[in-house]
């Protein structure tokens, strides 16, 4: 039976009223389509696109322009932005707060971007900021945690992480070749500082919606900077033990909230440590492949068990 | 000839539909707890996260396995040997997919694709060790080699039929672009063979999607279509795609086609190509309300305006990517406006609004990760720092921004 079948029985049942059956039997018809992702998305990759070719213009054309004259066209856009978002703004409450239009957003994402991109100038032609990148970086962390919190944006609260995460040292680009004892101890620091400082504001009830943003953020760079420890040659154990208990808190946290994200991340991140313990000074191909066809069929019944119990729910 | 009954595909479509519409609220929770007891089916489904992690545990099981068998029990063999043993695991790999499916009634669920996936894996790489061991890849001057790409293409695009796997019909389309690599080494035939093929493969798209308008299988081949089109187009755009298909996309032999070496006429038509066919995909796509191949024509029209000047063998200004990113915002605000204003919201069917939640959950997420993500890619690297990690003295430039710009 389609569904338009379907929805002709249900009204003929009284289950939906005819206006519901017109309405979603118009959807399914594909009578009308909604373009509301698309316009997103494009919003996006035109804001993206603009502040790729600002920066690229920025740092090609700055010696033929002027310092003046490229710091005044930024900081034009910059305030033409912000004096945007904020005279649009709705009142600011401590619930999830719908943006007062479409390109609102994007308009606050760009304005963040472009203060990025002036203040990296103003260190590069200038030297204003010499030795004050750290300085720099928490102010302009701080700053986007407050205008992801007054506008309610995760695109600058996502920006702010990243400040956030520059100003304890870590850098995606930079992780595969900085796997020492301190760049590690920096990450795990930042992770208590974001999930713990996500928890708190959850509990406060600000900005709540916010909280799982923290949360993965916080998971992810945790399980990264423990599987470096793991990898290590000497002393690695206790990082095998802080694997395995991070591993069961993510498990637990993922089953109890039916957040799957993390019964993943426990299962992956998991999986790689405890491979790379036990077949790390293995030369024996043939064991290893044992190992691989054991432990992957293990980890796929205890996934399936897991799956029939709690994930039947997309 | 697909696994899952009609029926069963229907019900499980109108559960997510029931979910989807009570989540914008279209249903009061009342009504979809009572509809949602109607629309029960039997196939056995999970959440995207653990599909994906059951897919990834399976696949290696099923390669360790394979991997096992070849190394324990027939050791030292020759490559024909290890090749007969991989189109027998193809085999079985596929016979434990089609179990799965059918006796466990697994639905996208991750083991049965990666069971399938893995077949198709195993018959392609013991065809190419069972009957052409020694050879070297990708020689126009040997066309029987082309069986290997044309048995992973047939395969995938069974499976695709069989199982409604979504990605295996982009995998038939890139077998099929090895094809052509056995068959001629003029770059410009290769993309014509390609193209032809494609055009090929959205005639029956096409024809086949007109029966399936209302049900089940309309997204399926929705996809399908949009995947032809980019493929199209992606064939005929000399600027986009390397030359020497498909031995330049891996690096395989082939140094590659200078341009001049086109002819003059082959140039100048793939360059109105370009041109027209982003306008015919967004037509078609507008007149069927039809999402993907609407996003198909859309990436095409911009792959356009970014490949037309090397084309016309114009300089690429700094400044371009801000014209485009000028051009993609004012399309969308025009077009948000445009709908806005007509009665209801709704223009010749189209609206801005969201109707449906899972549009709200993906914004959501992917907001989030988006925002995380571009900074680092939008900005030049980071300054080289001393390998002394200090605290507080981070390198990235706050949402990315380089350190030293």
């Amino acid at each position: 039976m389609t569904i338009l079948a379907r929805l002709e029985q249900w009204r003929e049942q009284g289950a939906i009223s005819p206006e519901q059956h017109s309405h979603l039997a118009c959807l399914c018809r594909g009578e009308l389509l909604s373009l509301f992702l698309e316009l997103n998305l494009l919003l996006y990759a035109g804001v993206l696109a603009f502040v790729a070719g600002l920066g690229w213009t920025a740092t090609t054309w700055s010696q033929q322009l002027g310092d003046v004259l490229v710091l005044a066209i930024l900081s034009t856009i910059f305030v033409t932005c912000f004096w945007y978002c904020f005279s649009r703004a709705p009142a600011w409450t401590f619930a999830q707060t719908p943006a007062p239009n479409a390109a609102f957003d994007y308009v606050l994402y760009l304005g963040g971007l472009v203060w990025c991109i002036e203040l990296a100038y103003l260190e590069n032609r200038l030297h204003i900021l010499s030795g004050q990148w750290d300085v720099y970086l928490l102010a302009t962390a701080g700053f986007f945690f407050f205008l992801a919190y007054r506008f309610d944006n995760r695109f600058v609260l996502s920006l702010a992480l990243s400040s956030l995460a520059g100003w304890f040292g870590l850098t995606i680009s930079h992780w595969p070749s900085h796997q020492d004892a301190a760049y590690r101890l920096y990450a795990l620091l930042y992770c208590l500082v974001v999930g713990f400082g996500g928890a708190l504001l959850q509990r406060l009830g600000l900005k709540p919606h916010f909280f799982g943003t923290y949360l993965h953020i916080a998971t992810n760079v945790l399980f990264w900077a423990v599987l470096s420890g793991v990898f290590e040659h000497e002393g690695y154990s206790l990082w095998f033990l802080v694997l395995l208990l991070a591993c069961g808190v993510s498990l637990a946290w993922g089953l109890k909230r039916r957040q799957f994200a993390f019964v993943a991340y426990s299962a992956v991140y998991g999986y790689v440590g405890v491979s790379s313990m036990l077949i790390r000074n293995v030369s024996d191909f043939t064991f290893v492949l044992t190992y691989f066809v054991f432990t992957a069929v293990a980890m796929v019944v205890g996934l399936v068990v897991i799956a029939r119990r709690f994930g039947r729910q997309a | 000839m697909r696994i899952y009954s009609a029926a069963s595909e229907e019900t499980l479509r109108a559960s997510k539909l029931l979910a989807d519409w009570a989540g914008e609220g279209f249903l009061t929770q009342e009504q979809y707890q009572r509809l949602k007891r109607e629309t029960v089916s039997e196939l056995r489904t999970t959440n995207i996260f653990l599909r994906l992690i059951l897919f990834l545990f399976t696949l290696i099981s099923v390669c360790a396995a394979a991997a096992l068998f070849l190394t324990v029990f027939v050791p030292h063999s020759w490559e024909q040997t290890n090749g007969i043993f991989l189109v027998i695991f193809a085999a079985v790999s596929y016979a434990a997919a089609e179990l799965a499916a059918s006796r466990g009634r697994l639905y996208r669920y991750g083991i049965e694709e990666a069971l399938a996936v893995g077949s198709v894996g195993f018959l392609c790489v013991g065809m190419e060790f069972a009957l052409f061991s020694g050879h070297p890849l990708l020689t126009a001057s040997d066309a029987a080699h082309s069986l290997v790409p044309a048995a992973g293409a047939v395969f995938s695009l069974w499976i695709w039929r069989r199982f409604g796997l979504w990605y295996a019909f982009p995998a038939a389309m890139i077998f099929t672009i090895f094809l052509s690599g056995y068959w001629t080494q003029s770059d410009a035939a290769q993309r014509a063979i390609i193209a032809v093929f494609f055009v090929v493969g959205l005639i029956c798209v096409a024809a086949l999607r007109t029966r399936h308008r209302f049900d089940y299988l309309d997204d399926t081949y929705s996809l399908a279509e949009a995947f032809l089109w980019l493929g199209i187009y992606l064939a005929i755009n000399l600027k986009l795609s390397p030359s020497n298909l498909p031995a330049g996309w891996w690096g395989w032999g082939g140094s590659g086609v200078a341009v001049s070496e086109y002819t003059r006429w082959f140039y100048w038509t793939t360059w109105v190509l370009i041109w027209v066919l982003p306008p015919v995909v967004l037509v078609r796509g507008i007149r069927l309300k039809d999402r993907f191949v609407i996003a198909a024509g859309a990436i095409a029209a911009v792959l356009t305006l970014v490949s037309n000047k090397p084309y016309l063998g114009w300089p690429r200004h700094t400044w371009d990517p801000m014209l485009l990113g000028i051009l993609l915002t004012g399309v969308a605000w025009f077009l948000r406006r445009w709908l806005g204003r007509g009665p209801g919201g709704i223009r010749a069917g189209f609206t801005a609004a969201r109707l449906s939640g899972k549009d709200k959950q993906w914004m959501g997420a992917s907001s989030a990760v988006l925002g995380l993500v571009t900074p680092q890619s939008i900005t030049p690297s980071p300054q080289t720092t001393s390998p002394e990690v200090r605290f507080g003295g981070g390198a990235s430039g706050g949402g990315g921004a380089g350190g030293d710009y």
